[in-house]
Formats: structure tokens, sequence, C-alpha cells
């Protein structure tokens, strides 16, 4: 019997516990949903509700509760809203992790009848997750064990095709995630990454390989009429939009082009603004070179996936996904390396084995300038002449990180931690904030970024709040003043416009889960008409930024639970050190300004924790005890 | 208060500096690789601006409103001003339409690296030319 349900939601969430292989299904409450939304609204709820009991827990242990969930847009066709969540605690950090990954498997999740999935426990064997509507079981992994993510998607896909009308969806992790990387990732169809915070090393610790998912079901907006005529008035915005074409002609890599001119771009991690070789690996390049097509994601017109494949040469690959921005940025200007097909055969490689390219780029880069430097050898390095620009080096130690093997199991840890490892001037070279490495954009460009960075629950992140998005200019909100200001050059009014960024963004794309690249152009009227014609809600502005505040809040308070205080808040030497010529010369943020502001708006305490009465008004009182029952042990 | 006071003097001041970037090979080079033919239509005060980059040189026409151009550029002449010292966010600018560009996207993309040395040249060539009081660096 064909399902369907009237609100964009598909109306259950999925329990499985992995240690004793119990699956239940539990409806979706509407006053829940209506309270949070969807995504990491949810996400943080059921995870704080799997760990108030005790807190205290191993990333990679069995008590690490493991959540993914949809939005109530997920599995709607339309641009920019195929996107899900996925939450746990960072095996990278130690402290709370999220990631947002998109492509079609949370629609095909809905498609079968549910919202989420709340994973707890561990399993003693490998063993992957097989729904199929209303069919759920947990099925034996050895054959898949130890095959790259590429191999694994094609395997699964090909095994399951007879058994459902509708095409199978594949998250899994690769030998990275097995071998307990810690910035092991998940990837869907081989090119959609939940990238941070090492999610595919929680997986690995589970003996969970891969999630198999298809579904038959149907999904209805509450106003359909309602959504079809926005959607009309929404199509003249996206056609006038010049990031949406960029997006569509040259992906995220547009940015090489624009963010040189601002400075934006980490070179030679990170000291550097300007490099003369800069055009090898901009969009001309990439498209005379290895762009081999477009692919997308579920409903979305956009389509700012690229395929990319290298004929012949050393880095020969397969079409196949091709490098986003980041990973151009962090294996390429980052490694000082101008070859492009060396950077598309470290994406295959990241992808293969299921690792965080921003992670492992930023790290093999902190690696090199501790080579350069004389703090590690080729002795240390398994012979590798780890110099800067050295491609075929560069690619060898990522498969090294992805297999556990030599260096490249020091390496596999992250660069914070690998900076323990190797000491001596050594942690002068980290980029990281909180354990995580930072994105490929420069707080020292725009400084808004820098709080963003020392903030963020999860670490270094350009997209734990909408901060880059505004003041990088791509999203413009003109019904919130804060996040349609001039922001000339500096530090003033940055600590405002995070806060406001902060919880704005949690409702775009953490709860409703609009994509920050396909949602773009949409202004904040859009957005939360979008949610209401699909859910049959009546969210006002400032109802959706009241639960984006909470769900901030939620997130913060977690990080602080795992440990996290006031000196985890601050931006690594390296991106606080002034460049000497370029676009951004002599400018650095100034943190403690902004730091002050941003803890009093938000009401921390020195320790950079949330105060009591801040959380009980917002009814986190569970997260409030939990916190004062830290505090005072 | 626009920072131009009239069309004549901001003709002078920026063709004069579009005259020089067609004459300074780094980013020339560039510039006719691309073959483009780009329309500047300025606001406040009022010129147009078209640099011919189909031939073998490159040539700066004012006020040519009939030739085809391939991609066509509309902003007013102060946040023009404010872009050739580098102060102007381009995203920004695109989003908030404060700039509005037509024309083949990858093309125009691929022009902004060529332009990058040009942020240097700007507030020297005002120096030197007579035109220091815009010279906001001064």
């Amino acid at each position: 019997m064909e399902k369907k349900q009237k609100n964009g939601y598909a109306g259950k969430i999925l329990f499985v516990d992995l240690t004793s292989g119990k699956i239940e299904t539990k409806p979706l409450d509407e006053d829940f949903a209506r309270e949070n939304i969807g995504g990491l609204g949810f996400g943080t709820r059921f995870f704080l509700d799997a760990i108030k009991e005790n807190p205290e827990f191993d990333a990679l242990s069995a008590d690490n509760p493991f959540i993914l969930m949809t939005g109530p847009l997920t599995g709607m066709p339309m641009n920019g809203v195929a996107r899900w969540t996925v939450c746990a605690k960072s095996p990278l950090t130690g402290f709370y992790g999220d990631a947002n990954i998109g492509g079609y498997f949370g629609a095909s999740l809905k498609f079968a009848g549910y919202d989420g999935i709340v994973l707890t426990g561990a399993s003693d064997h490998p063993i992957f997750l097989y729904i199929n509507d209303d069919k759920v079981e947990l099925r034996d992994a050895k054959e898949y064990w130890g095959k790259d993510v590429y191999e694994v998607t094609d395997s699964l896909r090909s095994d399951f095709k007879d058994q459902s009308q509708k095409k199978g969806q594949i998250l899994t992790i690769g030998p990275a995630g097995e071998n307990l990387v810690g910035f092991a990732s998940l990837i869907h169809n081989k090119g959609h990454a939940a990238g941070r915070t090492g999610m595919g090393a929680v997986w690995g610790s589970k003996k969970l390989k891969a999630i198999y998912v298809t579904g038959t079901g149907k999904l209805t907006p509450a106003n359909p009429d309602g959504l079809k005529a926005l959607s009309k008035k929404l199509k003249k915005v996206y056609e006038e939009s010049i990031f949406i074409a960029a997006m569509q002609s040259t992906g995220t890599t547009s940015h090489m082009d624009v963010g040189i001119l601002s400075g934006d771009i980490p070179i030679k991690n990170w000291q550097m603004t300007e490099w003369d070789d800069i055009d090898e690996l901009g969009p001309g390049s990439i498209e005379e070179k290895i762009y081999a097509g477009n692919k997308t994601c579920f409903g979305c017109s956009v389509a700012c996936k690229k395929e990319a494949e290298v004929k012949d040469g050393p880095f020969k690959m397969k079409k196949g996904p091709a490098p986003e921005y980041e990973t151009v940025a962090t294996f390429g200007t980052m490694c000082l390396n101008a070859s492009i097909e060396s950077v598309a055969k470290a994406n295959e490689i990241c992808n293969r084995y299921g690792m965080d390219t921003i992670s492992c780029g930023s790290t093999i880069a902190f690696a090199i300038e501790c080579f350069e430097n004389g703090l590690i050898s080729q002795k240390d390095t398994d012979g590798l002449d780890l110099k800067w620009g050295n491609s075929e080096a560069i690619i060898a130690m990522a498969e090294k990180i992805g297999k556990k093997e030599g260096f490249g199991a020091v390496l596999a840890q992250g660069s914070a931690r690998a900076a323990e490892h190797i000491g001596g001037r050594a942690s002068d070279f980290l980029t990281t904030v909180k354990g995580l490495e930072a994105p490929m954009h420069d707080p020292r460009s725009a400084h808004g970024y820098g709080l963003a960075y020392g903030v963020s629950p999860r670490g270094a992140c350009h997209e734990a709040s909408l901060t880059f998005e505004v003041e990088g200019g791509a999203m413009f909100i003109p019904e919130i003043p804060e996040l349609s200001d001039d922001f000339p050059e500096g530090s003033e009014g940055r600590a405002r416009l995070n806060v406001v960024a902060q919880d704005y963004g949690m409702f775009f794309s953490n709860c409703a889960i609009f994509c920050n690249l396909g949602g773009a152009p949409l202004n904040a009227t859009h957005a939360v008409d979008m949610v209401n014609l699909v859910t049959g809600f009546d969210y006002t502005i400032d109802d959706v930024m009241k639960i984006g505040r909470k769900v901030w809040y939620l997130k913060r308070g977690l990080t602080n639970l795992f440990g996290a205080g006031a000196s985890e808040d601050k931006l690594p030497k390296r991106l606080m050190t002034p460049m000497t010529e370029g676009p951004s010369e002599g400018s650095v943020p100034d943190m403690d300004l902004m730091l002050k502001e941003f803890y009093e708006m938000r009401g921390l305490d020195e320790d950079g924790i949330p105060g009591r009465e801040v959380l009980t008004d917002l009814g986190l009182d569970e997260l409030a005890e939990l916190l004062s029952r830290k505090q005072s042990a | 208060m626009a920072v131009f006071e009239s069309t004549e003097k901001f003709e002078e001041v920026l063709g004069g500096f579009f005259n020089l970037i067609g004459d300074t090979p780094l980013v020339a080079e560039k510039l006719l690789k691309s073959k483009l033919i780009i329309r500047f239509s300025y606001a406040d005060p009022d010129l147009v601006l078209l640099i011919d980059c189909s031939g073998d040189e490159i040539d700066i026409r004012a006020h040519d409103t009939d030739t085809k151009a391939i991609v066509e550029m509309k902003m007013s002449a102060d946040i023009a001003h404010k872009f050739w010292f580098g102060k102007v966010n381009l995203t920004m600018a695109l989003t908030r339409r404060q700039m509005v560009a037509k024309g083949p996207v990858p093309k125009i993309l691929k022009l902004l690296p060529a332009i990058k040395p040009t942020y240097a040249m700007y507030p020297k060539y005002l120096e030197e030319n007579g035109f220091g009081e815009y010279n906001i660096h001064s």
C-alpha cells in the first residue's frame, strides 16, 4: 500500500540498538516536530536524551549514540533542500560533533517512512543496516568489511537491485572508518560526505559498515498549491542569482577566482595569500584538465556537484566525483601543490577511504611544514620527501593515513594530536580550534569568521553558523538587520553578527536543512514560507530564530559537557599572525573584543559555559542541570 | 555625495586607468586571451566604457552603446572607484545587486585573477596623474 504523508515529515523515527540487535520504530510526535523542526533540532534532543544518564564516555565506545536526521523539506523536489544531518561525540575532538550532507539518501530514507535513525550500542562483528520500506534488518557485513567506499557502494547496489522498485541509496564508511582514523567520514554515493569531526570512526567503532535504504512512499506538502506558487516565484530569484550561476558553471571551485581577490584562500599552511601558480588550480584549469560532467542532489536544479577524470599520468583516475573548493585548497594551495590532477586523485583517495578532505589535506600541509623545518625527516615519513609541492608524496601520504600505515598512523589522529607526538615547535604550525582543522576561509580577511571558528561547538568551521555566508556576501537577509549590514573592515559588530547568524543558521541549515549553496538566494521570508507550506505549521521569523537559538545552546552545552571551555574558543597562533603582504596585510581579528562581546550577548560565564537562567528560559533545564553537576564536580 | 563630480572627470580618471591596464602586458595578455567585449555602464555620474579584448590589443571606447558586448556590468561610479582599490566584497556586491553582471559567468570569473594586480596600480596611478584627491589611501 502506498504511504503518503501530508506534512513533509515521514512520521516515524527508527531506533536501532546495535548491541542487542533490537529495532523499533516510534511515531514522530507532532508537538516535538513543531518545537524542533527537524535535522539537528531533532538530533541534538535525541542525543541529549541518550547520554544524560552517563555523559562521560569515550567517542569510540558503545556508549556514543549516533543520530541521523532529515528535515521536513528533505525529499521535496525543490532547489537546495536535499540535505540531512548526523551527530555524535567526535573521536577527533572529544567534543560534540556533527556533519551535514546532501545527495539522495535523506530523500530515500523518508520515502521508506523514516525521518531519522537513532543508533545506539555497538556490534561485535561487521554489520550493515538494510532498510526497504517496512523491512528493517541488521545484516552481516563480512563480505563488505575491508572494501573501499566505491566498491561497497557498487556491491550493495548491485546485490539488492532486484529487491525494490526504487534505486537503493548507500551511506558507508571506507577503510579509514574501519581503522578509526580520527577524521574518517561517512560517504554517500561516492562523493557526498558527512565529512567533518570523524563520524566515520564512530561507525567503525560500532562495526557498522553501511546503511542501505530504498523506499517507495511519497511525501506531500501541507499546502501543495502554495508551494507551487512559491516555487514559481523563486524561479526568477534563482535565474537572477550570479552566485547560483557560478555554482552551476564551475561549482564551489568558482571561489578560487573570487577568494584570491580578498585574501580568503590560505596558501602554504596559512602563511601566504598570494601565489603565482594559483591559476593552475582555478576553475579554468579544472575545466581544461579534469572536468568530466555535472551531478546534483535530489530535486535540485543547481547541480553544483562536478565530475572529474584524469586520463593518464601518475594521477590517473576514472570518472568520479570532482574535488570541491575546500579540497582544492587543502591539497592544492595549502601544500603549494599546483597539480590539479593530483588534487583530483587526493579527492578520490579521501572518498574511497572515507576521509574528510579538509582535515586530511590540512594535516598533510601541517606535516610538510614540520618536515621543511626539520622537525621530522624521511626516516619518520617512511622515506617520503614531504616537501612543499611534492604531489606524489602528498598522494602517498593521504593513502598511508587511510591505511593508518607508518607515519600515516600519526597523522590519522589529526594535526593537533600529531603535533603532540612530533613535539618541538610543531604546535606553532597548527590551524585547529577544539582539535578541528580550520576550513579554507581566512579570518584575517573577514574577522567575523575568526569568532565563528572560535565559538563553533564542533571546532573551526565555516558552516557552524551563517556568518561566512553573510559576511562573505553570498547571502543577504534583508528582514534581519544584523544579517543585512554593510560590514566595514574590522572586528566591530561581528559578535552581534555571529549571534544572529548562529540563531538563523541553526534554523536554516541545521533544522529546516536548507543547503547553504543551493539555498543561498533565499531570504528569511522565502525560507520560513517554504517550511510552513510543507509542514502546515505557522512559524514566524521570530519563532524560527528562537528555535535556532535553542539548538545553538544545546550544541554549545553538549560541547561544554564534554570538557570545552573558554580556552577552547581561541584561534591558533598561525591564524592570528598578520600577513606581511597581500589583500589582508596587517589584519588580524580582535578576538579579545569579539569574545568579550559575544560572551555577554550569549550569557556565557568566564569559563564559556551558558548560565543556568539562559538555558532554563529556553526550556533546556536538563542540560542546565548536567552542566551544573559537571561544574560542581 | 558621489566621489566624482562629473561624467567628464570620471571618464578622465577611469578611462585613463583602463588605458593603463591595456598598456600593462601582465594584465593585458590575460584579458586579450579572454576575447571578451565588456561594457561597463556606470551611474552617478553616468558613463559607458567599453573594453574590447577581441582584437590584438585592448581597445577602450567611451560612450559605445552600439557594439554588442559579451558581458554587461552595471554599477555606481562610487562602487567602481572602491572596486579598483580592492575594497569591494565582490560576492556581496553581486548578491545585493550593487553590481549587476550579465554574460557567461565562467568567463567573467576567469577575469578576476587577471585583474588582481591592478588593485595596487590604481592608487599609484591616481597620484601620478594628478588625481590624488581621489586616492582614499592618501
